[in-house]
C-alpha cells in the first residue's frame, strides 16, 4: 500500500473518498492503472468504510469484483465508496471510479463479512477524523522506482501462472497474503496468458474474485485457464489461487483484452 | 424464515427442467453435483443458444442446491452471483443446445459457503464459468427433504402452457416507460419455496433492463443484436411484493462492451432496493 501512495479523505457521515498517482511503474500499456493497483486501492478504502460502517463489530474482505473502463492515459484514479447494505453478517460496498477527477474509469462492488471484533482489535485506535491524508505514513518516504509486479517479487513462470513468495511487504495484519496481492496474482496471470494467446500486449479489464482461505503458507501461485477461446480481442479467464501446500485460497474469473 | 416448499413445484424449476445429480455417495463435505439442462425450444433463442437471464436462473439454482447440501441440517440464501460467458461462444453455433453444469463447493464456512459452477455444451465446449456465495441460515421448519447422494428426478410440469412459453412470458416481464426500464409483476410460480421472488427472477429482469438500454429500445423481449456477457449480483433484500422494477445506467462502454449498472427494487414495499448489479452488454450488431 505504502508503495502506491494512496490517499484517502472520510466525510461526517463515514463515506469514504481515495485517490492513487498512476504511473508508468503502475499504468498498463493503454495508460490507465493495471487492476492489480485498482483492486489495492478498492480493498483499503473499502476496509476502512467498513470500520464504521460495522462498528462495534469488524469486517473483513469476501469478494470484490471490478470492472475497468478505458479512461485513457491517467495521471489520478479517484474512488468514491459507498455502503449499499449493512445486514447482520455481510456489507456491501459500491466504489465509482473516475480517471482525473471526470472521466469514469470503472467500478467495483466488494462484500465484506461481519464478525465480531477481534480480541486484538478492540481497543485499537484508528484516526477517523475529516480530511485528505496518506493511506500509510510510508508512502511519505517511500516509492515506486520500478515496476509494481518487480516490487513485489511477483514472477510469471508460464503463460498464466505467476508466483510471489509471502513476504512481510505482501502481507495482511495476520501474515497472510494481502487481499490485494491475490488481484495481483490473478491479473498478470490472466494478462500474461492473454498475451500468450493474441501475441500482443493484453489488459484485464475485469475480475470477480471470492477470497476462500488466508493464505498463510508460500509461495502462492495463480494459475489462469481459458474459459472458451478467445474472440474479437477478448479472452476469459478462471484463476485459482494456491498456497505452498497446494490448498485454494482464492478463485476469480477474469476477461483479459487485447488493446 | 418460513418453512420450505415442495421442491417438486418450484415454478422456475418446473419451467427450466434442469435434472440434477449428485457426485458421489452423498457424505462429501464439500458437494459436487451435475445439472443437465434440456434446452427446451421456449428457452433457447433462434440459435438455439441460452440468455444469460436463464443461464443465471440455473446456475442460482444448482449453485444454491449444491450449497444447501454442503449446510444441512441448515440451509442458505445466495447474497451474491458471478457470471462470466466464454467469448467464443456468444454468436453462431459453439454453446447452443442442452447444458451441462459441473458444481463444486470450494469453501464452507460457518456462515458461508462459496460454489463454483462450470457450464458447457454437450460436445464440452466452455460456455460460461460462475461463482456464488450464499449464507447459511437455520429454516424454521427445516431443510428441503433430499435423499443423498441426490438422484435426477423428473419433474411434473403443471397442465398450463406459460411453461411453454418465452421468459418474457413466463417471468412476467413488461417493458418500462423508456430503454434501461424493466417491470416484473410476481406471480406464484415466480416464488422460491421460502415464498419470497426466485432469485433467477430478479436476475430475468435486471438482464431485460441492461439489454434495453444498451440497445435503446424499450423491450423484454429477445435481443438478437445484444447479450450479457458477465454478471456480477448482489442480493441485498427479498423481493416479497412487486411489482419488481429494473433500472440501469450507462457506466460506459469498452468498443461494443457497454458497462452498465442495475438496481433492482420492490416498489410494493417501500421501493426497497432488492438487487444491486454491475453487468456488460456486448452489442453483436
Amino acid at each position: 500500500m505504502s508503495l502506491l501512495g494512496l490517499e484517502s479523505e472520510q466525510n461526517e457521515n463515514g463515506d469514504v473518498r481515495g485517490w492513487m498517482p498512476v504511473t508508468p511503474f503502475t499504468a498498463s500499456p493503454d495508460g490507465m492503472p493495471r487492476l492489480a493497483t485498482v483492486a489495492m486501492l478498492v480493498d483499503a478504502l473499502g476496509g476502512m468504510r467498513s470500520i464504521t460502517a460495522s462498528d462495534p463489530d469488524w469486517a473483513f474482505t469476501a469478494d470484490m469484483s471490478i470492472h475497468l473502463l478505458p479512461a485513457g492515459p491517467t495521471e489520478l484514479l479517484q474512488a468514491d465508496l459507498h455502503v449499499r447494505r449493512r445486514g447482520r453478517r455481510t456489507l456491501v460496498i459500491e466504489a465509482e471510479l473516475l480517471a482525473d477527477g471526470e472521466r469514469p474509469a470503472g467500478s467495483a462492488l466488494l462484500t465484506f463479512a461481519v464478525v465480531p471484533r477481534p480480541e486484538h482489535l478492540v481497543n485499537i485506535t484508528i484516526n477517523m477524523t475529516p480530511g485528505r491524508r496518506k493511506m500509510n505514513a510510508n508512502s511519505e518516504h517511500e516509492k515506486l522506482e520500478s515496476n509494481y509486479f518487480d516490487e513485489l517479487e511477483l514472477l510469471v513462470t508460464t503463460p498464466g501462472v505467476t508466483t510471489i513468495e509471502l513476504r512481510p511487504v505482501v502481507c495482511n495484519t495476520v501474515g497472510a497474503l494481502h487481499g490485494a496481492i491475490h488481484a495481483s496474482l490473478i491479473d498478470e496471470a490472466s494478462a500474461s496468458l492473454g498475451r500468450s494467446v493474441f501475441g500482443t500486449d493484453a489488459i484485464t479489464t475485469d475480475l470477480h474474485l471470492a477470497y476462500l482461505e488466508l493464505g498463510r503458507v508460500g509461495p502462492l501461485t495463480a494459475t489462469a485457464t481459458a474459459i472458451g477461446g478467445p474472440a474479437n480481442g477478448r479472452l476469459a479467464a478462471s484463476v485459482d489461487v494456491r498456497d505452498g501446500n497446494g490448498e485454494l485460497v482464492s478463485t476469480a474469473t477474469t476477461e483479459v483484452v487485447a488493446p | 424464515m418460513s418453512g420450505f416448499g415442495n421442491p417438486n413445484e418450484i415454478g422456475v424449476a418446473q419451467y427450466l427442467l434442469m435434472m440434477i445429480e449428485e457426485i458421489g455417495d452423498g457424505t462429501a463435505v464439500l458437494p459436487r453435483t451435475r445439472g443437465h439442462f434440456p434446452g427446451t425450444p421456449n428457452t433457447l433463442d433462434p440459435s438455439g443458444r441460452l440468455g444469460t437471464d436463464l443461464l443465471t436462473c440455473i446456475i442460482d439454482s444448482i449453485g444454491g442446491m449444491t450449497s444447501g447440501l454442503a449446510s444441512l441440517p441448515n440451509w442458505i440464501v445466495t447474497t451474491n452471483l458471478m457470471v462470466r460467458r466464454a467469448p467464443d461462444a456468444l454468436i453462431g453455433d459453439s454453446g447452443t443446445g442442452p447444458l451441462v453444469l459441473d458444481t463444486q463447493v470450494l469453501r464452507r464456512g460457518r456462515s458461508s459457503v462459496v460454489t463454483r459452477v462450470d457450464v458447457n455444451d454437450l460436445e464440452g465446449v466452455a460456455v460460461a464459468s460462475s461463482w456464488m456465495s450464499c449464507a447459511i441460515l437455520t429454516p424454521e421448519n427445516g431443510p428441503p427433504p433430499f435423499n443423498r447422494p441426490v438422484k435426477p428426478f423428473e419433474r411434473e410440469v403443471p397442465d398450463n402452457p406459460i411453461f411453454a412459453a418465452p421468459p418474457h412470458e413466463f417471468f412476467n416481464l413488461s417493458e418500462g416507460e423508456r430503454p434501461g426500464i424493466a417491470h416484473l409483476d410476481i406471480e406464484q410460480r415466480l416464488r422460491n419455496p421460502w415464498g419470497i421472488l426466485h432469485g433467477g427472477s430478479s436476475a430475468v429482469v435486471l438482464d431485460a433492463a441492461a439489454r434495453s438500454l444498451v440497445i435503446g429500445r424499450s423491450t423484454v423481449d429477445a435481443t438478437p443484436e445484444a447479450i450479457v456477457t458477465d454478471l456480477a449480483v448482489h442480493y441485498l433484500s427479498p423481493g416479497r411484493v412487486g411489482p419488481i422494477v429494473a433500472v440501469a445506467t450507462s457506466a460506459g462502454h469498452r468498443g461494443p462492451d457497454h458497462l452498465v449498472r442495475v438496481e433492482v427494487r420492490d416498489q410494493g414495499a417501500d421501493n426497497r432496493l432488492m438487487a444491486l448489479a454491475m453487468t456488460t452488454v456486448r452489442r453483436l450488431d
